[in-house]
């Protein structure tokens, strides 16, 4: 959510008269994707459970060596489970279009995100996007408090690690699409395991904030682990979850389909 | 500023703003009559005004029409004017329950004292002594001394089993036996030793009971001093005795010693550590055994006459792990060694007294009053033989704390007159059997001696506290006084006679005063809660929207004229029956249940009933705060059966949409909160957490707008929004808890209370910038028309520059920039008079001009350059600013305050309340572009943004932070009521600011003139504002009740409860006359021009 807020200002939004419709991004349908789906949450909170100590012990090392682990366990989901952007199969699962709509899915896939593009450049791509919306995130971070000036390396780390989970799978599957970007940002994108992703790492985060202020003086209350954990759990949890039973759901409404 | 009616105004037209105002008045009725005889017949808008009767001049028919309208005026204003008084009558109804629950609630929780200023010297005792008194004090004041020096050592949380055996047949713990040195040390060798328990009075906290053990006297939360901003003990104390008597006093340990009395040890001995670090068992008590034995040594050369270590070592073992661990044992061990130590290190003439200063709960907790927690330890020792014991069974130290004990007070007086001061003027206590009783326990002589003298101390301390809270002391038979008769009596032959009657006589005085300061009253504290929880359900029901409150703004100017033609033409028909008024008014019946029968009934029967038995003034109080409550509850119960019967359900009040969740998720969370003393402590930085969430929600919702301006303007006011509230949190002070995580930048440094130099350019910028930023919003609307350029411009700029340079003249003051210079001492002078000019614009001129001012619009008229082909040319009608009649008048109200705030606030606070007003402005635009002005989170944003402003000026729940010298911003002396009213908008500056811009925010803010329901959608507004304050009174008020015996009563719970009930009554009085007062001035002032809305 939240960086789909920065990166929707920049991307100039769509006409809203034209409306092609979003779609939710659909799985690939194969046994080796269905795996992946189920094992990567259960991984990456595994891994977040066997690196709790060393987070804590000190958390720039620990989430340091784990940016690498978490960059390849989502390439490696993106290029099993998800459907590049602006591939067709999109495209195919567009149910009848209603009258008066044009079909325009294909021409709102920017030129760089190319169907016939190979994974890895698409993977790479998209990870540069990643990157870029780091800062943005990190922003984001100090606006809701974090500190400014002090631990300006586990705030990036953080954000870093944010915009790897939630973001990068966005870029993957949505391109640089001014119009899917939008829908996001306006939080009317239809649900599914990306969107679903960005919602519980958002909320996930959110809640991380909720015991820091605590007297219990535990190692544990530094900054950011509990908006590590929390936006893991979150993430892990409702990416899954949102994507299995919100499929193609809403949370609000477009804009010009009559109020909330 | 009461306005007066624009009515009388007009009957003396002065000033050029009163022309104005009829000018654009005339040219708005010349126009309209312009367009409605052009429009006649080609009008696109179906008029259905009749033809006149035939014969009958336009020029007739115009007048006639013009006529009625004036009738539909003026009878609409008296109805407006008659809402509005119902309206305010319902909100001092809300005052009234609100004051009354803080009331009932206080009484019943704060107890409070009032502290004397008196001071015992050593040349004027309160009674001529029995045994001859050396009267110096080297001697001894009042009575011989015993002791040189004393050393007193301070085991924290000591409770009293902690010394005496295991008792036979009682379960077995961790602290049993592990500290036997004192009781066998009493047992064995009684002339040199006794061991007694020590009861604390309640609150067991350190702060509180340190200030007991030095002054004699009950603490209670407040101590009613000449300052109490401070935490230094003012009265009179053993410390400042010894003090004034020339003696050195060294400290090491616990550093609690150090604020209470701040300059009294001997620097280059003394060691502080801190206190509140509980997981640190060993630290203390380390610095404490280390640092001691030093001093005691016979080459020390004796720096001290009175040697205080204070060990936590033990208290933070209870607090960790509680009494039955191994930990404790350790930690008991521990004090036992260093107990015997020192007994071997100190010489004759050394007194040695180890206590505890309070006990623990079986959790290993303390604040509260239970037996575990006010049962410490006492044991005190001597090398020569001193100690005596009346009876033989008082040689063993007693088994349990039950037998025997004295109170901990009582150490005051046998302190000081085994040191030969003089007892402190406060002191409730008695001196101590043991210490007086002479080596064989029969010396009733010194007993009688050292009682009597106590004794007056206390009798004078209670004639003179009586006399300065001015009440008359009980005299009955078994009263302090007559039992004080009654010893005086007692011939000075039986010293033990005499020596009985003043020990009965000091009990029954403390008993008194006991029940005087030192008990919450829980059913009074009950009854507060269950009255303000009942206020806060009936204003949510009142504020919360149904079906029918849709405020729907529509601001079309056409819409708006046809719907003026078909009010005429239906007034036309049915003449005036339609001008029968409603006599019913609907907050004239929320309020009806306050003149019901009944309730008067039972007020005058019990009035009678208690006149007539003629009862004493506190049974009288009493049965007057029932009857009052009694009459309270129906008259609520009323309002709340009325308001459901009028579709306002409970249910109703539930949120339907995001918005409203937000409102009541941030409310109940934030209230569920203050039960932690964590998120009490950083509360900003959770007001913070909540603002930005809100921010970037509005953002991402504004992504849903549809026109692609409007979703970028509410993109940006939404970031914009976000990024001012982060840029405002750099100003802040912080309170002693959020240390070390925090760094204060409000002052130039912590250790002072005036700006940086560089601090003194922010009113600067503030005044140069804001006003801009103020005109780039009410330009878009085309409402810089009117009075607007001219007072945002000019007026604002200017009040706000003076207010810079009112904090340039003070800093120079302060800071002797002039000094030396011709004109230097009248540079506070100068200072005064500027700031009484900056507030005598912002509140006088200013809402002078507020109300006279006219509306902030001008009615072009030009000739329509290019008509259809198939119309006649005909005039067009701009009314620049139309849109925004309501909001761009109102805007200049806030602006005023907004002077007078600045002047009242430090620079940095200036800062931080110029960015709320901009943050405020985008508050205002960013809702009406979502269309949520009438949800829930509107007001309850702003009643946050009150709250997150409160602390980015320089504010926190605790009384040291108040600024009191506000008062002396304008005022070169006290004087009432402007003093406290400079402290009180200095402190709720931010809530009073917050309140006054409800109107705008949730009704106001780009609306049109002829806008139906403002009055009752900001009424709404303000209920929800004031149900945000209502809930934080409501929850602190409850878990202050409820954490009465938490370790941080005295230190969180009590100030921000303290805080919330203010800053309820605050924006209740101040917030809420504002607001009313200006809606109702600016609806008057537009309904003048623009004819009335219904």
């Amino acid at each position: 959510m939240s960086t789909a807020v920065t990166k929707g200002q920049s991307a100039s939004p769509g006409e809203a008269k034209s409306k092609p419709t979003l779609h939710p991004v659909a799985m690939a349908d194969t046994p080796a994707a269905q795996a992946v789906s189920i094992g990567r949450p259960a991984l990456l909170l595994g891994a977040l459970y066997v690196r709790m100590p060393a987070l804590i012990n000190d958390p720039v090392a620990a989430l340091n060596s784990a940016l690498p682990f978490v960059v390849l366990v989502q390439i490696a989901y993106a290029a099993i489970c998800l459907p590049i952007a602006g591939a067709p199969t999109v495209a195919k699962s567009t149910k009848k279009p209603r009258a008066g709509e044009k079909k325009r899915t294909e021409s709102t896939a920017p030129a760089l995100f190319k169907a016939s593009l190979p994974q890895s450049s698409q993977s790479f791509l998209a990870l540069i996007l990643t990157v870029i919306t780091v800062p943005a995130v990190h922003i984001l971070f100090v606006l809701f408090g974090a500190p400014l000036l002090d631990h300006v390396a586990r705030t990036l780390l953080c954000a870093a690690h944010f915009s790897i989970l939630a973001a990068f799978p966005l870029f993957y599957t949505r391109g640089v699409d001014a119009q899917a970007m939008l829908a996001l940002a306006g939080a009317y994108a239809p649900l599914d395991e990306v969107s679903g992703g960005v919602l519980g790492a958002v909320l996930g985060a959110w809640l991380g904030a909720v015991p820091i202020p605590l007297d219990w003086d535990r190692e544990w209350q530094k900054w950011p682990i509990t908006i590590v954990v929390g936006m893991y759990l979150g993430y892990a949890v409702l990416s899954k979850g949102v994507g299995t039973l919100f499929y193609g759901k809403r949370l609000a409404k477009a804009p010009g389909e009559g109020n909330e | 500023m009461a306005p007066r009616s624009p009515n009388k105004a007009k009957a003396s037209p002065s000033g050029s703003q009163q022309s104005e105002y009829q000018a654009i008045k005339q040219q708005w009725e010349k126009a309209k009559r312009a367009a409605e005889s052009k429009n006649d017949g080609t009008s696109p808008i179906p008029t259905g005004i009749p033809d006149g009767p035939p014969g009958v001049t336009e020029r007739q028919r115009l007048e006639k029409l013009e006529k009625q309208q004036s009738e539909i005026d003026s009878s609409r204003k008296r109805a407006y004017e008659r809402k509005w008084k119902w309206t305010c009558g319902f909100w001092v109804w809300v005052l009234a329950i609100h004051s009354i629950a803080i009331y009932l609630f206080t009484s019943g929780f704060l107890l409070t004292r009032l502290v004397l200023e008196d001071k015992s010297t050593c040349d004027a005792p309160p009674i001529d002594s029995v045994v001859k008194a050396p009267g110096n004090t080297d001697k001894g004041c009042w009575h011989p001394k015993t002791f040189d020096r004393a050393v007193v050592v301070i085991i924290d949380a000591l409770r009293y089993d902690f010394t005496v055996p295991h008792l036979e047949g009682q379960p077995r713990h961790a602290f049993h036996d592990a500290m036997p040195f004192l009781y066998e040390s009493a047992r064995d060798s009684p002339q040199n030793a006794f061991l007694r328990p020590f009861i604390a009075d309640p609150p067991t906290a350190t702060l509180q009971r340190l200030k007991g053990l030095t002054t004699g006297t009950l603490p209670t939360f407040v101590d009613l001093g000449s300052n109490f901003a401070g935490t230094a003990i003012e009265e009179d104390n053993l410390l400042m005795q010894l003090r004034d008597a020339g003696k050195k006093i060294a400290q090491i340990g616990d550093d609690t010693w150090w604020s209470l009395f701040p300059g009294y040890f001997e620097p280059n001995i003394s060691k502080a550590y801190d206190s509140f670090n509980v997981w640190d068992l060993h630290t203390v008590d380390n610095g404490v055994i280390d640092n001691i034995f030093p001093l005691l040594g016979a080459n020390s050369g004796k720096g001290w006459d009175l040697l205080i270590g204070h060990c936590l070592g033990v208290d933070h073992a209870g607090h960790r792990y509680g009494p039955d661990h191994a930990a404790m044992t350790g930690k008991l061990q521990q004090m036992d060694e260093f107990v015997r130590q020192l007994t071997e290190s100190i010489d004759d003439k050394t007194l040695l007294v180890v206590m505890g200063d309070h006990g623990m709960d079986a959790k290993g907790d303390h604040g509260g009053e239970s037996d575990d927690e006010v049962e410490a330890a006492l044991w005190m020792y001597s090398k020569k033989p001193v100690f005596g014991r009346t009876q033989k069974d008082f040689v063993t130290p007693p088994p349990t704390a039950k037998i025997r004990p004295v109170n901990q007070i009582d150490l005051v007086p046998t302190l000081a007159l085994l040191l030969g001061i003089p007892i402190p003027y406060n002191n409730l206590g008695k001196p101590i059997e043991e210490a007086f009783s002479g080596p064989k326990g029969n010396d009733w002589q010194n007993l009688h001696a050292v009682s009597r003298i106590a004794a007056a101390g206390v009798q004078r301390y209670q004639d003179s506290y009586f006399k300065a809270r001015g009440i008359a002391p009980a005299n009955g038979a078994g009263s302090p006084s007559d039992l004080w008769a009654k010893a005086l009596e007692v011939t000075k032959s039986s010293h033990q006679d005499a020596y009985n009657a003043f020990s009965s006589f000091q009990q029954e005085t403390l008993s008194v005063c006991k029940s005087l300061w030192a008990r919450f009253d829980l059913p009074r504290m009950v009854a507060g809660v269950v009255l303000a929880a009942i206020g806060v359900v009936v204003l949510v029901m009142y504020s919360a929207k149904d079906a029918d409150d849709d405020f729907v703004v529509t601001n079309d100017i056409e819409l708006d004229y046809a719907e003026k033609r078909l009010e005429l033409l239906s007034y036309q028909t049915k003449g005036k029956d339609e001008e029968v008024e409603p006599v019913k008014d609907y907050h004239m019946e929320l309020l009806r249940g306050l003149w019901d029968r009944r309730v008067i009934f039972v007020l005058l029967i019990a009035g009678g009933v208690s006149f007539i038995r003629r009862e004493p003034k506190d049974a009288a109080m009493m049965t007057a705060t029932t009857t009052l409550l009694i009459a309270v509850l129906v008259s609520v119960t009323h309002s709340a059966v009325t308001l459901q019967q009028t579709g306002r359900t409970i249910l109703n009040t539930l949120p339907q949409t995001l918005w409203g969740w937000m409102a009541l998720v941030f409310t109940v969370s934030q209230s569920i909160g203050f039960a932690s003393n964590s998120y009490t402590v950083w509360e900003d930085t959770i007001l913070q957490f909540f603002t930005t969430t809100f921010g970037v929600l509005a953002a991402i919702s504004s992504f849903r707008v549809e026109s692609r301006l409007e979703r970028t303007l509410g993109i940006y006011h939404s970031v914009v929004f976000v990024l001012l509230a982060r840029l405002a949190s750099y100003s802040k002070l912080c309170r002693e808890e959020q240390m070390p995580y925090c760094t204060s930048t409000y002052y130039a440094s912590t250790a002072s209370s005036t700006s940086a130099p560089w601090q003194l350019a922010i009113p600067v910028v503030i005044g140069l910038v804001l006003p801009s930023i103020i005109k780039s919003f009410i330009l878009p609307t085309r409402s810089w028309e009117g009075l607007s350029p001219v007072w945002v411009q000019t007026v604002f700029r200017a009040g706000l520059m003076i207010a810079a340079v009112y904090w340039v003249i003070d800093a120079a003051d302060n800071g002797d920039w002039v000094a030396g210079r011709p004109g230097a001492e009248h540079l506070k002078a100068i200072g005064i008079y500027v700031a009484q000019l900056g507030l005598a614009l912002a509140f006088i001129a200013g809402s002078t001009a507020f109300i006279w001012a006219p509306p902030s619009v001008n009615v072009v008229s030009t000739a329509s350059t290019n008509p259809p082909a198939s119309q006649q040319p005909q005039a067009r009608v701009t009314i620049l600013g139309y849109g925004n009649a309501l909001g761009a008048r109102y805007l200049m109200l806030p602006l005023n305050i907004l002077i007078g705030l600045c002047i009242l606030t430090k620079p940095m606070g200036t800062g931080a309340l110029g960015l709320m007003l901009w943050q405020i402005m985008s508050l205002a635009e960013v809702v009406d572009i979502l269309g949520i002005k009438s949800e829930a989170i509107a007001p309850v944003m702003l009643a946050m943004l009150g709250n997150f402003y409160f602390f980015r000026t320089g504010h926190q729940a605790t009384l040291a932070s108040i600024q009191w010298d506000s008062a002396f911003v304008a005022l070169r002396t006290l004087r009432y009521p402007w003093s406290p009213l400079a402290v009180t908008l200095n402190t709720y500056g931010a809530q009073i600011l917050a309140a006054a811009c409800v109107p705008l925010v949730t009704c106001l803010w780009k609306v049109g003139p002829k806008q139906k329901g403002v009055l009752e959608t900001a009424s709404r507004g303000l209920g929800l504002f004031v149900a945000y304050y209502a809930v934080e009174a409501l929850a602190t008020m409850s878990w202050a009740g409820h954490l009465r015996r938490h370790l941080m009563l005295y230190r969180v719970f009590s100030p921000r409860f303290m805080m919330a009930a203010t800053a309820l009554l605050v924006v209740d009085v101040l917030g809420i006359g504002i607001a009313m007062l200006g809606l109702r001035s600016n609806t008057l002032a537009v309904g003048e021009v623009f004819g009335w809305a219904e």
